[in-house]
């Protein structure tokens, strides 16, 4: 996995930037802090917050367990449940004990700090298949739960079907949230959260991608044309991913970050 | 029963799935139900204690309206909160997705 270096006046605001690099949360981040920010006289800033991050791998790179992993099929089963079925039992080996973690931040977490709790992605694939099916269930009544490996470290658990659009909500709030708690109910019912989990509903984020990279493409020509700059609608990171990644394709514009989460935008500019 | 007939709304009140609430005792229609058995479902999946979860409702069928309070084992109110009430607001937000499936407007409170 790659790292990204940012600065800001503050930790937090060389975080952001590095998650919009990124284009994950931060729950999907890990924060290496370079430089702490000093300050001079006055409050002025004289030296910036310099961090590194990455997407936070899976587990340290052993070959064997690897190899092991591989051998999941991509896509999931024809035994995959359909959405009417009731989730199973939880395993006994989901105690409390498990869960340490919640309500400490990760942000501040070294490189390699977190081995612990090494759950197969496979396993954490098909509890949030469970848990997705249970849910859809529940609100849409049709569906049918796909699981596919996107890279080593990543699986997409994705509802398909039609009559979805409960599930995505207004730009795909609704999603987010559903993959939320999807995250949760997957860390606690395996007792890890090392893989990422990215869910899904009726090829949504595809569409979006595509729909945003347009968008972005026409903003960015409009600020080639007027040279002034463009403040975009808040977005989540993922969405603000696509931005920037389009825009730096684009000769003669650049982007920029502002605001705090939830509310966070991009800039498109001229340079 | 003659409830099943929603089944052939594609946005439908997902009769089929919603099994603990879709009746009251007297075998009348419950308000929101869709939205009860997400919100129940949603917190018995993430709680390590699934039989502590209890939700309860006020419904207001005039304004199509229910107000759902959920109750979770002490020790779980972190889980259902999370960092920064994130996971409570994603709660939320599929709750009232659920409820806009069966057009009843659903909020959620989580009551100690």
């Amino acid at each position: 996995m790659e790292w990204v270096e940012t600065t800001g006046r503050t930790l937090e605001e060389a975080q952001d930037a590095a998650l919009d690099q990124l284009g994950v949360d931060e729950l999907d981040a890990e924060f290496e802090i370079l430089e702490e920010p000093r300050l001079g006289l006055f409050g002025r800033v004289r030296t910036e917050a310099r961090v590194r991050a990455r997407v936070r791998p899976n587990r340290p790179p052993v070959k064997d367990e690897r190899r092991g992993r591989r051998r999941r099929p991509a896509t999931a089963e024809p035994a995959s449940p359909a959405v009417s079925t009731p989730p199973a039992p939880r395993t006994a080996e989901r105690t409390s004990a498990e869960h340490p973690r919640m309500g400490h931040a990760p942000s501040r977490d070294r490189q390699g700090g977190r081995m612990e709790n090494d759950v197969p992605l496979a396993q954490q694939a098909e509890a949030a298949t469970e848990f997705l099916a249970g849910l859809v269930g529940a609100i849409a009544g049709v569906g049918r739960v796909e699981v596919h490996e996107i890279d080593e470290h990543t699986v997409e658990v994705a509802v398909v079907g039609d009559g979805l659009g409960l599930l995505i909500g207004p730009s795909g709030a609704t999603l987010a949230a559903v993959q939320d708690l999807t995250r949760t109910a997957v860390q606690r019912r395996t007792g890890g959260r090392n893989g990422r989990i990215m869910v899904d509903v009726g090829g949504y984020r595809e569409k979006r991608r595509s729909a945003l990279e347009r968008f972005t493409r026409e903003i960015a020509s409009q600020v080639l044309e007027t040279g002034q700059r463009k403040v975009l609608e808040p977005m989540q990171a993922a969405d603000r991913k696509v931005v920037h990644d389009t825009v730096n394709s684009i000769d003669g514009v650049a982007t920029a970050s502002e605001g705090e989460e939830p509310r966070r935008r991009v800039v498109i500019q001229p340079v | 029963m003659t409830d099943m007939t929603d089944m052939t709304d594609t946005t439908g009140a997902g009769a089929a799935a919603v099994a603990a609430y879709d009746d009251d005792d007297t075998g009348n229609r419950v308000l929101g139900a869709a939205a009860r058995n997400v919100l129940s479902y949603l917190a018995r999946q993430i709680v390590d204690e699934p039989d502590a979860v209890v939700v309860q409702a006020d419904e207001d069928p005039n304004r199509k309206r229910v107000d759902l309070r959920l109750h979770v084992a002490p020790k779980d109110m972190g889980i259902v909160i999370g960092r920064r009430g994130r996971t409570a607001q994603a709660i939320r937000t599929v709750v009232r997705a659920a409820g806009a499936s069966e057009g009843v407007e659903a909020t959620v409170d989580i009551v100690d």
